[in-house]
């Protein structure tokens, strides 16, 4: 049973940690808010005026660090989305007269603008076919061509020189410090939440393994965009109020903000937010008395931080103050009630009308064409080299197949994406371990359950709940004993049962398992067998499944496919395949007589 | 004969967490030593230590009747030290050709190694110029055997090699694990969980279960699946 399972490890639920967190997070906000508005009183006017600025950066830092240290987006595009919330009040207030629309038109306006500039970067640089590095190149781009625009804009953008002395709010600099700290802790406040929830950790899960997700149903390209997309509005929303305090803009925050992050420490959100407010804070200072030096200084100081300790300043000083183990936190598992998720068995579940694939003048596959139905289990077969992982593949994304037709459960795949094809009900297992390695056990199949179960943006659920075939897997594997384990320490065969317990979680009804039971014992092996002939039986699942131990598909499967250098040569029932000459010949052998 | 690895109490694992304990195990010249279990009982983890990729808490390591602990990988690769590890073991970007070159020694003239190691897998020598990405995970597992046996090495550690490999390939290996025993007197550490195959190599077994060694006899004694199979069940 999960309960007892649970019992043994000293496990902690997701909610009692975030109880202490949420208490410690509410009183350091506290303590925050209660210096921003003391601030005023006890620094000098020059740090005052200074600070308003390294607060706003800090936020903006913020939502760098969510972009690259949680989901791995690298952007450089901050610089323009700053500089557009700042444009925004400094044009309209120039051209119109300082009122309360137009000033609210430019509020609103700005980070519109600045989310419609973060949406094209994304439909440009989140592409299916295209490496994480686009994004980067494609956001630094956008920066430059903002500062070419403001450049060449004359009188209308002020140039090079930038806009200056336009109206702007009757807020004294003490009342923009408040407001500025306050931005800042309330953005930290709320990305702390955000990531520290469930979907905070399908952030990790899509820098770690962006195709498992989409294999999970996750629309990863729509997150990651909107992720972008936030981010441009508080950075636009930052630039306006830069623009309003200070009522001198150019074009000019630059690239330094990622090697703030970097400094801060990735992935740690307070990190970077204290060294972006800091640095920010010390150039001011600094670059008075030592004017070039200082840019050099920092220079140096980044070589010697990522050289030493490349995970930033953040984690290195929090290990300081960590003590002993830390208990590892795990929701717990609950059963799900059978549902029936059966298709209609009016269309046959997998339907292939001449697939072929071609890697340039290699034939991988030719011609394959075969239907199976609700309720069977299908074996693939063939050589090593003959084409079955590729099949899979032709079956589970629109894009692989150079020619033909595939339908699942009735619809057509066409040229669609993976996540799509998983929507029609599809689960598909890899042949070797395909996991998020940074995620812990009970993390990864809140993952694998989150097209199901919407993941909370706040919270995090101290359940997860599988259904009863991916329960049994998780037990009998011994996984259910090591639900907050980093997947990362799990041996081969126990992210592989893993994996196929993801893949059990998402309730297909057409599953395509590629040696599912590789690298597990005999024991588990069959056990595994055993739950997918009752997926078959009980539940009218289809299955497709690529396996080389003969005994353990004559035992489970209804028919057997051969596939031989890319062709179908044989289709029939197990006693067929598994005695006929041909199968012997090109798959079980002889020993081969070996040339010295 | 002499040995060619002896590992002598060893303790390792990965941070906190103790994988291994106090496992002793000893490979003579010429010799097949087959180590079973279940998964997660430590056995990736002992050749990993072996290697030098992780490092050990206590106990000795001795290859070729040197210590090792402490010396990295690489030196021991010079040392005619083979090792097919079970997971992302090839180099995706290169050619096959490649991927087995780099198997080899600076000085070895390739074309007859090649040509050695293509009588066993005819498939490297027909397509030399495939990257190594594109072959088929069982394709794969069989370039990774082939690289470790392109440099003749004195000592091979071949973790799970027969995973998603088609059964007439699993009865080729064996012969060639034999051939290279007795051939060239290689000593061979074969971490497995297909207990026919292991037998049919090995010539001593040992079962790991929670990283100690539980079971451990002369693999062609009557009985040894049988006592292996009850380990690896419970």
């Amino acid at each position: 049973m999960p309960d007892s399972a649970a019992l043994a490890y000293p496990v902690r639920l997701p909610s009692q940690r975030s109880r202490i967190e949420r208490r410690l997070l509410l009183v350091s906000s506290i303590i925050a808010l209660a210096l921003a508005a003391a601030g005023p009183l006890l620094l000098d006017t020059y740090s005052v005026s200074i600070l308003i600025r390294s607060f706003l950066y800090g936020a903006i830092a913020v939502t760098v660090d969510i972009l690259w240290g949680f989901t791995g987006i690298l952007s450089f595009g901050q610089a323009a989305f700053f500089g557009i919330g700042a444009y925004a009040l400094g044009l309209t207030v120039t051209q119109y007269d300082f009122a309360p629309p137009v000033v609210t038109a430019a509020l609103i306006g700005g980070p519109l603008v600045a989310a419609a500039a973060a949406g094209l970067a994304a439909w440009l640089g989140f592409g299916p076919k295209v490496s994480p590095l686009y994004i980067s190149v494609i956001t630094l781009v956008l920066s430059v061509i903002f500062v070419q625009v403001i450049y060449s804009g004359g009188d209308f953008t002020g140039s090079s020189s930038g806009l200056s002395n336009f109206d702007t709010f009757d807020i004294s600099i003490d009342g923009w410090f408040r407001i500025a700290g306050a931005f800042l802790v309330a953005v930290t406040a709320a990305g702390w939440i955000f990531v520290r929830s469930d979907f905070g950790r399908l952030l990790v899960a899509i820098r770690e393994n962006e195709q498992r997700c989409r294999y999970c149903g996750i629309g990863t390209v729509r997150v990651k965009a909107l992720l972008l997309i936030g981010s441009a509005v508080i950075t636009a929303l930052a630039g306006f109020a830069y623009a309003g305090y200070n009522d001198v803009i150019a074009p000019d925050l630059g690239t330094q903000l990622v090697i703030w992050v970097a400094l801060g420490g990735r992935g740690t959100l307070i990190g970077p937010a204290v060294a972006a407010v800091l640095i920010d804070f010390i150039s001011a200072w600094l670059s008075g008395s030592l004017p070039f030096i200082w840019q050099l200084i920092i220079g140096l100081v980044f070589i010697v931080v990522i050289v030493l300790l490349p995970q930033g300043l953040g984690p290195a000083v929090a290990d300081l103050f960590r003590r002993g183990r830390t208990r590892s936190v795990a929701a717990r598992l609950a059963p799900l009630p059978d549902a029936d998720v059966a298709g209609s068995g009016a269309v046959p579940a997998i339907q292939v009308a001449s697939v072929s694939r071609n890697y340039g003048s290699l034939h991988v596959l030719q011609d394959i064409t075969f239907t199976a139905g609700a309720g069977e289990l299908v074996s693939l077969v063939g050589p090593n080299g003959a084409g079955k992982t590729t099949l899979i593949r032709c079956l589970s994304d629109g894009q692989e197949r150079s020619a033909g037709r595939v339908a699942i459960e009735g619809n057509p795949i066409g040229r669609l994406p993976p996540e799509a094809c998983v929507r029609f009900g599809l689960g598909r297992k890899f042949q070797t371990p395909n996991v998020f390695d940074a995620l812990t056990v009970a993390e990864s199949l809140r993952i694998a359950r989150s097209r199901r179960e919407r993941l909370s943006v706040i919270c995090t659920a101290d359940e997860v709940r599988l259904p009863a075939a991916a329960m049994r897997v998780v037990q009998a594997t011994g996984l259910s004993s090591q639900l907050g384990t980093t997947v990362k320490h799990l041996s081969h065969g126990a992210k592989q049962a893993l994996e196929l317990a993801m893949v059990l979680a998402m309730e297909p009804r057409v599953l395509l398992l590629d040696e599912p039971t590789a690298g597990l014992t005999k024991s588990e092996r069959s056990l595994i067998g055993e739950v997918l002939v009752q997926l078959v039986r009980d539940h009218g699942l289809c299955i497709l499944l690529i396996e080389h131990d003969l005994e353990f598909v004559r035992e489970i499967s209804s028919r057997i496919i051969v596939l031989h250098q890319g062709s179908i040569v044989m289709d029939g029932t197990v006693e067929e395949v598994t005695n006929s000459e041909l199968v012997r010949t090109i798959y079980t052998g002889e020993p081969h007589a070996v040339a010295a | 004969m002499s040995e060619a690895l002896t590992v002598d109490t060893l303790t390792s694992g990965y941070g906190e967490a103790m994988v291994l304990r106090d496992v002793t195990l000893r490979v003579m010249a010429g010799e097949v030593l087959a180590v079973l279990g279940k998964n997660g009982m430590g056995k990736t983890t002992l050749l990993k230590t072996i290697m030098g990729f992780l490092p050990a808490y206590r106990g000795q390591i001795t290859i070729f009747s040197k210590p090792t602990i402490g010396e990295p990988p690489h030196h021991l690769a010079g040392r005619a030290v083979a090792y097919s590890p079970q997971e992302q073991a090839i180099f995706q970007e290169l050619t096959v050709e490649e991927n087995l070159k780099l198997g080899l020694g600076r000085r070895t003239r390739f074309a007859p190694e090649l040509k050695r190691v293509a009588a066993f897998f005819p498939f490297l020598a027909e397509r030399r110029r495939q990257l190594a990405g594109t072959l088929s995970g069982g394709e794969q597992k069989m370039l990774i055997m082939a690289r470790a046996l392109i440099a003749r090495p004195k000592l091979m550690l071949v973790d799970e090699i027969t995973e998603g490999l088609q059964p007439s390939i699993i009865l080729r290996l064996a012969d060639v694990l034999r051939r290279e025993k007795s051939a060239n007197g290689t000593a061979i550490l074969l971490i497995e969980q297909n207990i026919s195959f292991a037998l049919s190599v090995a010539d001593r077994y040992a079962v790991l279960s929670r990283g100690e060694v539980v079971d451990a006899g002369d693999a062609r004694q009557p009985g040894a699946d049988a006592s292996i199979a009850e380990h690896l069940s419970v």
